[in-house]
């Protein structure tokens, strides 16, 4: 049975009768109509099969919402867009649940991705004109080798300040070494 | 796939002849009878105010109560709708609350204008607040009840309109009940937490409205 001789309406009334056949018919015409708008949205077939199963499991729930006095596809799909945000808000929250924070993982970069072209020895004198906390901060990160957060443990400062307070120490030093 | 397939023989041997949920128009409607009726005996039991028949000569408060009552329709209207998964294909409809609580906006702030400054103050506070509440609870239970039996997918509206059509007894209760001409007081204690008390409905829909 092609979608362009379906007629859903129909069906869902037929259905809705205790028609097992028409169910049946309809239930097979909505995954055909349904797996394209699903399969552009996500990767994956495996994911594609889950959610229709969930979705088909919603119609069926839902079926009662109906009458064939309105069209079936906006009520159709209205079902399986609210299952598709269910089902990506779950999927990208659980991908955030698992993400590893960068500073958990920048002592196993081997080596700088971009060239150094002053060396924290090279600028400490301008390093030392900094306030002292700005200065006490770089030399940690930059001299000791220490990450944003083994300093913010060491001088008792939240992980995000001592980020804030680096980031105006390298504009300010950005500024000075410009003029040189 | 082999599941989807079994999933379909399964689904289709469960084809029962299903009872189809009333029209949002007269599930809405069952709401407004019943709720009316509710509040006219909460009134009688806790009696209107001595000076209703003074105050309906008042263009304001007719306006007021005349526009809660639209507002409690159309909340009520709105809530049926957003109970079903595609709003019936009655968008623009479910969404009338909104334009109609921007037009209360100005009405109530003409009624602020046109106040009598020697008008009786209320010596109630959060009172109006907490009865406001109460006289809503049950409208508000037996709503959501109702909505569970459908499949909303906008479950925050949903809740949040429900809330609003049950709030919006309260406050009809309210200014019907207590002798009061401060409109501050009004503003203040009646209507501002009404949108918290939205809020708080947005967050039970996406609780109770769950499927």
């Amino acid at each position: 049975m092609s979608d362009q001789i379906v007629d859903f309406e129909v069906l869902m009334q037929q259905a809705l009768q205790g028609d097992q056949r028409a169910y049946t018919d309809l239930l097979q015409a909505t995954v055909r109509l349904l797996r394209p708008y699903l399969a552009k949205r996500l990767s994956f077939t495996a994911e594609t099969d889950d959610l229709m199963q969930e979705i088909l499991i919603s119609i069926h729930k839902a079926r009662h919402t109906y009458n064939s006095a309105r069209p079936y596809k906006p009520w159709v799909y209205a079902i399986a867009r609210f299952r598709l945000q269910d089902y990506l808000r779950v999927h990208y929250a659980d991908r955030l649940h698992h993400a590893l924070a960068l500073s958990e993982v920048e002592n196993y970069f081997p080596q700088d991705v971009t060239p150094v072209v002053f060396s924290y020895e090279s600028i400490s004198g301008e390093i030392a004109k900094l306030p002292p906390k700005q200065a006490a901060i770089l030399k940690m990160m930059h001299h000791e080798g220490a990450t944003a957060k083994e300093t913010a443990q060491k001088i008792g400062m939240q992980v995000s300040a001592v980020k804030v307070a680096a980031h105006r120490a390298y504009k300010i030093l950005r500024a000075k070494l410009e003029r040189i | 796939m082999r599941k989807l397939e079994q999933l379909l023989i399964t689904l289709s041997r469960d084809a029962a002849i299903a009872n189809p949920a009333p029209h949002p128009y007269i599930l809405s409607m069952k709401w407004i009878v019943t709720a009316a009726i509710y509040l006219a005996v909460t009134l009688l039991v806790f009696r209107w105010r001595p000076d209703l028949m003074q105050k309906l000569q008042d263009p304001w408060f007719v306006a007021e109560i005349a526009a809660l009552a639209v507002i409690f329709i159309a909340t009520s209207l709105s809530a049926a709708l957003l109970s079903f998964p595609d709003l019936h294909q009655m968008r623009r409809l479910a969404l009338a609350p909104a334009l109609l609580l921007a037009l209360f906006l100005p009405l109530v702030f003409f009624s602020w204008s046109a106040a009598n400054p020697l008008a009786i103050l209320s010596t109630h506070t959060y009172e109006c607040t907490l009865c406001l509440a109460l006289i809503a609870l049950l409208p508000a239970t037996w709503i959501f009840f109702e909505m569970r039996k459908n499949a909303s997918t906008h479950s925050r509206w949903a809740g949040a309109m429900a809330v609003l059509s049950a709030l919006s007894i309260g406050a009809l209760w309210l200014r019907l009940h207590e002798v009061n001409d401060s409109i501050g007081h009004v503003i203040e204690w009646h209507y501002l937490p009404m949108i918290g008390f939205g809020i708080v409905g947005a967050w039970l829909g996406k609780i109770l409205l769950k499927w």
